[in-house]
């Protein structure tokens, strides 16, 4: 299968761990990835935030991009580029507001509004078979109790996603039961943890990722899974001071669930960048070796 | 708060205007609100904010754009879309919440959060420089211009350790491409 990768920023820096990963899980799974050429930013949160046909020029040249390789389908792991790149083509689907951002782009988008965009939890649950990850499986994650947090823009809005449940996602779950682990009920998977705050108004992180963490202990996770830059960091980075606000050691490591794909089948901790997370995961590694 | 919510309202003796361009703009109608307040119970944000998502309904109702245009939510909703998808009527809240503020914003009402406005600020301005970002240069010029010289101070070296932040400023090589996006736009106002 052939489709067209768009890392977006954080892929490319804090969150390189998640662009290796994906390139090897994708690469097991037969899927050929190629990268949409000189792409840029989704404009994230500031864009949509400030001013609405900014944010709708910045997908429509990645969109165009994709269109101009001749590519159909485009998949990005990170949710925030997800939901810029999905509503932009769902905006650009508006005859008038295509009009306008052929104008600021200068180029005619009528193929680029057929693109269509998936998350890789999307593509990974539609387009691939579980049962193909079962065989391929090397490694399975026994004994691992894991926290699947979806946060909050892989599934919504649910108008415009059309993917798993808004409210009480299982895609994650079910792959991750797919290679072996157990994943537990818990009330915080689809809520936020803050977003695009983390260094502007630190504090929404440390309130919000701290009611995901907590609600993942309660639960009896020894670590929360996840399929975006902005929760892993959120999580990860602010866990010291959320840790220090809520005066109780977590020492919950946040992975992405690429990265544990990825040693399910068969790759290295060090392949799939597990060195790389603030909270170590090493503790959770040996459990599963044992 | 010094608006009366309880009032009886009678939408005939108010200008609708407000009303009618959130149709337009957000596509939305907020006639249809229930006030059953699901999406203040829903909302990620509602214990902070000064006008829970329900109340924000219900001020487009009024007509009341100054207040829906100074509003402290306008800076710290999440986008979480948690109201929208639980609406009954399927009023998009966030987007009403997104076309506000840019509405402020081009007026040059100032968000009382001046962080959350700056970090926007300079992270378009790093899109139309490099037309790509990565957080370690960003970051940086935040805590400068935000004065919070030793923010992330602890934070910093171990992340270095890790090899998290990459010093290096990423960019598009048809950068005029994306330039254009800025110039061409408008309605933007100078990032
Ligand atoms: S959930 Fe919808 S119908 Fe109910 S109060 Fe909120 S906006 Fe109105
Ligand atoms: S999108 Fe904004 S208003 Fe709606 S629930 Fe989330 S934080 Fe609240």
């Amino acid at each position: 299968m052939d489709v067209a990768y768009y890392p977006g920023c954080s892929l490319h820096a804090l969150a390189h761990e998640y662009d290796l990963s994906t390139r090897l899980v994708c690469e097991r799974l037969g899927i050929n990835l190629q990268e949409v050429p000189d792409w840029n930013c989704c404009g994230a949160t500031a864009a949509h935030s400030l001013d609405h046909s900014l944010n709708v020029a910045l997908s429509a040249r990645n969109l165009q991009l994709v269109d101009y390789i001749k590519m159909k389908e485009v998949m990005t792991p990170c949710s925030g580029c997800f939901s810029r790149l999905k509503s932009g083509v769902t905006e650009l689907q508006k005859v008038s507001v295509r009009e306008e951002a052929e104008a600021t782009t200068g180029n005619s988008l009528v193929s680029a509004t057929d693109v269509k965009v998936y998350h890789l939890l999307q593509l990974l649950t539609e387009k691939v078979d579980h049962e193909k990850i079962e065989e391929l499986l090397v490694k399975p994650l026994q004994g691992l109790k894991l926290a699947a947090y979806y946060g909050c823009l892989i599934t919504r809005p649910k108008a415009v996603v059309q993917f798993d449940d808004p409210e009480q996602p299982t895609s994650m779950d079910r792959l991750l039961q797919a290679v072996g682990a157990e994943t537990v009920k818990w009330s915080h998977k689809a809520e936020c943890c803050g977003g695009g705050f983390a260094i502007s108004q630190t504090d929404i992180v440390v309130d919000l990722g701290g009611q995901v963490l907590e609600a993942a202990r309660q639960a009896g996770a020894s670590a929360i899974v996840v399929a975006c830059p902005m929760c892993q960091a959120n999580l990860d980075t602010r866990q010291r001071a959320i840790e220090a606000e809520r005066a109780r050691n977590y020492d919950m490591p946040i992975i992405y669930f690429t990265q544990l794909l990825g040693l399910a089948l068969g790759y290295s901790p060090k392949q799939v960048g597990m060195n790389r997370l603030l909270t170590s995961p090493n503790r959770l590694l040996k459990s599963m070796s044992a | 708060m010094d608006v009366d919510f309880y009032r009886p309202m009678r939408l005939n003796y108010q200008n609708n205007a407000l009303q009618d361009e959130i149709k337009a703009a957000c596509d939305t109608d907020v006639e249809r609100c229930l006030e059953c307040g699901k999406c203040s119970g829903g909302c990620s944000n509602a214990h902070i904010f000064d006008y829970v998502p329900r109340k924000i309904v219900q001020l487009v109702k009024l007509g009341d754009e100054d207040r829906l245009m100074h509003m402290d939510a306008l800076w710290i909703c999440v986008a979480c879309h948690l109201c929208v998808d639980r609406c009954p009527s399927q009023i998009n809240i966030p987007s009403i919440i997104d076309y506000m503020r840019q509405k402020a914003y081009r007026q040059g009402i100032r968000a009382e959060r001046t962080n959350i406005e700056l970090f926007h600020e300079l992270m378009l301005g790093l899109v139309k420089k490099n037309g790509r970002i990565s957080e370690a240069p960003l970051t940086i010029s935040f805590n400068l211009k935000s004065k919070q010289y030793l923010k992330d101070a602890g934070l910093a070296p171990r992340m270095f350790f890790k090899g998290k932040l990459n010093p290096f400023s990423p960019r598009v090589k048809d950068i005029s491409q994306v330039r254009r996006l800025f110039i061409k736009n408008p309605r933007l106002k100078e990032v």
